[in-house]
C-alpha cells in the first residue's frame, strides 16, 4: 500500500520549480510532485508504508527537497519529517484546505526570505588552555589531582571536570552573544538552538532576505575571522526556514515544546 | 557524510558545507517544521521512537569525568599545537591522508546515527580509534564529550 509523504506547503506560482530529479523520502525512484489547492501545493512523494522510515537517506531526502526550494528562492513552509498523509485528496482537503489561511499567510511573511544556520565549535584544546590561562582554581585543583591515584581521586576528578565543563558553557554563552551580535543585524529574526551552551557550541540560525545574503555572508565570513583558531564555524543554506516556520504560522505552542 | 567532507566550499575562514552532511540534517530537521493534526496522518513504525530518542538529553557524571580526562591531557608546556586545532584537522581528513585520525570522528557519527535510528551499529568500543593517536591530539579527538551523542547516554 502506499500513501503520501508531505514535505511541505508552498505557493502554487512555485509548483514549476525542478524537483522530480531528487530522490525522495523512502522509495529513491518515485518522483517528488505537487499536490495543488487554490494558491497554495503541498510537496509530496509517494511513500510505501510498509518500511518504518527514518534511514539516513529518508533524513537527507527530505532536507535536500526542502533546501532546494529554498535555494530557488521559492518560499516553503516545512513540515516535520515523517508527515505522511493517507492519498492526494486527503493531502488537498485535510491538510491544504483546513489550513488555507495560515499557509497563506505564513507563506507571505516568508517570502523572499531564507534560512542559514551557523554551527560553531570550539577548539577544544584552544577553549581549555584559555579556562586554565583564566581560573587559578581549576589549575590548582589539576595540580592536585596529579598526585592522587585514579580511585583516590575520583570524586576530585568528577569536581574537576564539572568547573571545567561550567567554566567552558559560559565561554559559550559569551561566544553565543558574540555571534548575535555580529550577524543578527543583518537578518530578520533570529533562533538559537537550546543544544548550544550545554555542551559549548554555538547553534544559530537566522532568517535573511535574499536581498542582505551578501552582507550576512560577509558578516559570518569576518566573524569566521575574529575567531579563527578557538571556533570554527561553519554556515550552512541557503535553507528552508525550519526554525522560523512556527513562528510564521503564528503558533508556536506544540514546536517549542 | 563523504559528501560532506568532500564537497565543501571553502571561504577564507568559514567553512560554507554544502549541506548534505548526515549530522547536519539530523540537527536541523529533526523536531523541527510543523506538525499537523494526528488523526489526518498515518503513523509508520519508527518516527516516533526516533524523534524521543533525540530528545533525551542528560548532563552526567560521565560528562564531567570526560571533561576532566581532556583537561589533565593538556600538556601545559606545549603550546605549538594549538594553532593546528580542529580546522587543521577537518583538513587531513578531507586529503584522506589521516585515516587513524578520521575514524573516531566517523564513528562517532555513526554512533550518533545508531543511537537516533535505533540502529545496531553504534556498540563498538568508542575510543578504539584513538589510542594510537600522539599524545597533543587527544584534545581534539576528545571533542567529542562535549557533543550530542554523550548527552544522550
Amino acid at each position: 500500500m502506499c500513501a503520501c509523504y508531505v514535505y511541505g506547503v508552498v505557493r502554487e506560482s512555485d509548483t514549476a520549480t525542478a524537483l522530480g530529479d531528487l530522490p525522495a523520502v523512502g522509495n529513491p525512484n518515485a518522483p517528488v510532485t505537487f499536490v495543488p489547492h487554490r494558491a497554495i501545493a503541498a510537496v509530496v512523494s509517494e511513500i510505501p508504508t510498509d518500511r518504518p522510515l527514518g534511514a539516513p537517506e529518508d533524513l537527507q531526502a527530505h532536507a535536500r527537497v526542502l533546501n532546494t526550494l529554498a535555494a530557488a528562492e521559492a518560499p516553503v513552509l516545512p513540515f516535520r519529517f515523517g508527515t505522511v498523509v493517507e492519498d492526494a485528496q486527503s493531502v488537498a482537503e485535510n491538510v491544504l484546505a483546513s489550513g488555507y489561511d495560515a499557509f497563506v499567510a505564513a507563506l507571505e511573511r516568508l517570502k523572499g526570505c531564507a534560512q542559514f544556520t551557523l554551527k560553531a565549535q570550539y577548539n577544544q584544546e584552544a577553549v581549555l588552555r584559555e579556562v586554565l590561562d583564566e581560573r587559578p582554581d581549576i589549575v590548582k585543583l589539576r595540580e592536585e589531582l596529579e598526585k592522587l591515584s585514579g580511585e583516590a581521586g575520583y570524586y576530585q576528578r568528577i569536581e574537576l571536570g564539572q568547573l571545567v565543563a561550567e567554566a567552558v558553557a559560559a565561554k559559550g554563552d559569551a561566544d553565543a552573544a558574540l555571534v548575535q551580535k555580529c550577524l543578527a543585524p543583518s537578518a530578520v529574526a533570529t533562533a538559537v538552538s537550546e543544544s548550544s551552551s550545554e555542551d559549548g557550541l554555538v547553534d544559530a540560525s537566522f532568517l535573511v532576505e535574499d536581498a542582505r545574503r551578501t552582507d550576512f555572508e560577509e558578516a559570518a565570513e569576518d566573524l569566521a575571522r575574529r575567531l579563527h583558531g578557538r571556533l570554527r564555524l561553519q554556515l550552512l543554506g541557503p535553507l528552508a526556514p525550519y526554525d522560523f516556520v512556527a513562528n510564521a504560522m503564528g503558533d508556536r505552542g506544540e514546536e517549542e515544546g | 557524510m563523504r559528501a560532506m567532507t568532500v564537497a565543501s566550499r571553502q571561504g577564507q575562514y568559514l567553512d560554507r558545507p554544502s549541506g548534505g552532511g548526515l549530522v547536519e540534517v539530523i540537527d536541523l530537521i529533526l523536531d523541527k517544521g510543523l506538525v499537523i493534526d494526528v488523526y489526518v496522518r498515518v503513523s509508520l513504525v519508527g518516527i516516533e521512537l526516533l524523534t524521543i530518542d533525540a530528545r533525551v538529553v542528560v548532563a552526567s557524571v560521565d560528562t564531567y569525568l570526560r571533561f576532566a580526562e581532556a583537561v589533565n591531557r593538556l600538556d601545559l608546556a606545549r603550546s605549538g599545537t594549538e594553532t593546528r586545532g580542529l580546522p587543521g584537522m577537518m583538513e587531513e581528513i578531507r586529503e584522506g591522508g589521516a585515516e587513524h585520525k578520521t575514524k573516531g570522528v566517523l564513528e562517532g557519527v555513526k554512533d550518533t546515527v545508531g543511537n537516533v535510528l535505533g540502529g545496531g551499529e553504534g556498540d563498538e568500543e568508542e575510543d578504539e580509534g584513538e589510542r594510537e593517536v600522539e599524545h597533543e591530539e587527544h584534545p581534539q579527538g576528545r571533542s567529542r564529550p562535549m557533543s550530542r551523542k554523550d548527552r544522550q547516554r
